[in-house]
């Protein structure tokens, strides 16, 4: 399974965009957790200041300043980690009891509260602990500042976001990872129905899909495919059908008629007999285009080569010159043949020979006198590392001016400049079209400077 | 010769019946499979003519019952089916040759002889010189000679005058030469085979006061001794 096939394919896509869209939304709430979560904790710490606070005041107004500084040294003794320190002041300022320093510098907050950063000495190590204050007046201008420091709040707030935001990375990677690998078994999947499908257009028609292999959707659409392909068939079959019947009720009176004259003719004396001998040809001739046009539809309509035998184009190619020599040595054409090495492709014998047939006919019929015909085999590499097989014939003729090349593979188009000069119906390239396309190859008509080059190309 | 021929369309038949009878051959018309097969049961025949489609019993199905009979009598299909595919399923269920309708009654009759021919001289496959007249063909030398003089021939030229000598006396079609001799089955849209059969005539009776090597107008070629007429 190539990796950059399924990072590209739309499932891991859709995924991908699923898992970020998951993961923005859990981190707008784990933000909004987070806030939450300062906020309540802010407002305890908070509450236990002004309930402290509240105690002081209480203390106060029973015990005055020694009251204070008693509980205060008592609570000073006490070895809770997260204590409260004091500081108590006179009216002047000066520090009359408690742990902070004077006056630390501080900032103020709304509501009176204050902030300030002090170092303390925990474990024999000086820390910048950041703190909470608020500042209240007990009477005879004494103040006292109770502060708390929300170091402990600052780390659990850390703690859970650092715990989430984890949390999060590893949705993500899982998420996409899991993602990866579903979309690898749905391209697996969508690779095999590929195959399945290209053997189909390679084998016929008659050829399905294999339904018990997939499940779930995929078998669904493998359902849909197989009753479309049946449709196709039946449509195809149709096809064949019309054919089959034209062929057979056509032709047959055609026969009939060709036949009774031929009768005819062999009774009628030699003035007669020629007249009917030439409209025996004619008749022919009508009944050999129909054929023509009947094999082109056939080939056209029909399924492409399935299976075929191994044909030997160079021994092909060597027959056929060799039955055309005479011809084009008779009108003092130089006939070769360029085939250095034998080349096996997959076809019906008879038909290729028919293509190459009508195509070297063609070259001696257009070549004037004393011209040249080249029929070259070679091979082709594709991208993919298979080969095809190149047959070019080219010759020294007229050749087909650029705008008439689309044209002459249309049924009974002729060129213009030849109707009447040389004999044909005008078939015979597209017979040679639908031969190559039949066996999954093309033909392409070049100019070879004077002349025509056609090319063929077959798997 | 006896000639069974199984064809459902009346006209055909009767033309068929009509041809074969002119030219001194006997021939038993059946108009569907089934009474064709029955025919082909009750009596002994030399060649068999069978059409594809037909009412009751299709022509494959006819030569495949009669081939499991083991009845080996020789068969051409005369169909209006003629695509590759359906001439190699023709040959392949058992026929000997399989022609196509439309078809000019000159192929049908020559295909018949050589086929009636190819059986009644299976004997003669062994023999190691062909005879037309002066001309012989010593197949193990491959050597050919007119009277006395040595006939120098290329190697195509020799199979064509080995099949027509083989099939000296009877009209021989271009499709069969096609056939036989090049080994495709194709439909040449000008006559390669009238070039083939020119030179070789330039070499076998150009010399000579009499040709043996004569072409039979809208038929064929036929080898072998002028006749009369």
């Amino acid at each position: 399974m190539k990796t950059r096939e399924v990072v590209s394919s739309l499932t891991f896509r859709g995924i991908v965009k699923y898992v970020t869209a998951l993961s923005a939304t859990v981190f707008l709430l784990l933000g909004a957790f987070y806030l939450y979560f300062s906020y309540t904790s802010f407002r305890a710490l908070g509450e236990s200041v002004m309930s402290e606070l509240e105690t002081l005041e209480l203390v106060y107004s029973g015990q005055s300043l020694a009251g204070v500084n008693q509980y205060i040294d008592d609570q000073l003794a006490s070895s809770s980690i997260h204590r409260f320190y004091y500081l108590v002041t006179d009216a002047q300022g000066v520090k009359v009891a408690g742990d902070l320093p004077a006056r630390p510098s501080y900032r103020e907050f709304d509501d009176g509260w204050l902030g300030f950063e002090l170092a303390l000495q925990n474990w024999g190590q000086s820390i910048d602990v950041e703190f909470l204050a608020y500042p209240m007046l007990l009477g005879d201008g004494y103040q006292v500042m109770v502060a708390r420091d929300y170091a402990d709040i600052v780390d659990r707030a850390e703690l859970v976001f650092r715990t989430l935001f984890r949390f999060l990375i590893a949705t993500l990677i899982l998420g996409i990872t899991g993602g990866f690998f579903s979309a690898a078994r749905t391209l697996d999947r969508v690779e095999r129905l590929n195959q399945d499908v290209s053997r189909i257009i390679r084998g016929g028609a008659n050829e399905r899909l294999q339904v018990e292999e997939e499940k779930g959707y995929i078998r669904v659409l493998a359902m849909f495919m197989n009753q479309m392909l049946e449709q196709m068939e039946a449509l195809m079959q149709g096809v064949r059908r019309v054919s089959d019947n034209i062929a057979h009720d056509l032709r047959t009176p055609l026969t009939r008629m060709r036949n009774d004259l031929s009768q005819l003719r062999d009774r009628s004396g030699q003035e007669e007999g020629g007249q009917l001998e030439r409209i025996i040809e004619e008749c022919d001739e009508l009944l050999s285009s129909f054929n023509a046009v009947l094999r082109i539809s056939t080939l056209e309509s029909g399924s492409r080569l399935a299976g075929g035998s191994d044909v030997e184009l160079r021994d092909l190619l060597r027959d056929l010159v060799e039955l055309y020599e005479p011809l084009a040595e008779e009108r003092n054409i130089d006939l070769v043949l360029e085939a250095p090495q034998p080349q096996v492709c997959k076809g019906e014998v008879d038909l290729l020979f028919q293509m190459f047939a009508n195509l070297l006919d063609n070259a001696i019929k257009y070549t004037k006198p004393n011209g040249h015909i080249r029929v070259q085999m070679s091979k082709k590499l594709t991208g993919d590392g298979s080969s095809r097989h190149i047959v070019v014939i080219s010759d020294s003729g007229p050749g087909i001016a650029f705008l008439e090349r689309g044209n002459v593979f249309r049924r009974f188009y002729r060129v213009e400049s030849s109707r009447g000069e040389h004999p044909g119906h005008g078939l015979g390239l597209s017979l040679v079209q639908a031969i190559a396309q039949y066996h999954y190859g093309s033909v392409e008509l070049g100019n070879n400077n004077p002349g025509l080059q056609v090319s063929i190309e077959l798997p | 010769m006896n000639v069974l021929l199984v064809e459902d369309d009346k006209r055909v038949g009767d033309f068929i019946v009509t041809e074969l009878t002119a030219v001194g051959h006997s021939c038993v018309h059946e108009l569907d499979g089934a009474a064709g097969l029955r025919a082909a049961q009750n009596a002994t025949f030399d060649v068999m003519v069978i059409d594809r489609m037909m009412p009751r019993m299709d022509g494959l199905a006819l030569i495949n019952a009669l081939r499991e009979a083991g009845n080996n009598t020789p068969v051409v299909i005369l169909s209006a089916l003629g695509e590759v595919d359906d001439r190699v399923q023709g040959l392949h269920c058992g026929a000997d040759d399989y022609l196509v309708k439309p078809f000019a009654m000159a192929e049908l009759l020559a295909r018949l002889e050589v086929l009636h021919r190819r059986v009644s001289a299976v004997v003669g496959e062994s023999q190691t010189t062909l005879v037309v007249a002066d001309l012989s063909m010593d197949l193990l030398r491959q050597h050919v000679q007119r009277q006395t003089t040595t006939v120098t021939l290329q190697p195509r030229e020799y199979k064509l005058l080995e099949y027509l000598m083989r099939h000296a006396g009877q009209v021989v079609t271009r499709a069969m030469l096609l056939e036989q001799v090049w080994g495709y089955h194709f439909d040449p849209q000008t006559n390669v085979i009238d070039v083939h059969v020119s030179r070789l005539r330039q070499k076998i009776d150009k010399d000579f006061d009499h040709a043996l090597l004569s072409t039979v107008r809208g038929k064929g070629y036929r080898l072998g001794p002028q006749l009369d007429d």
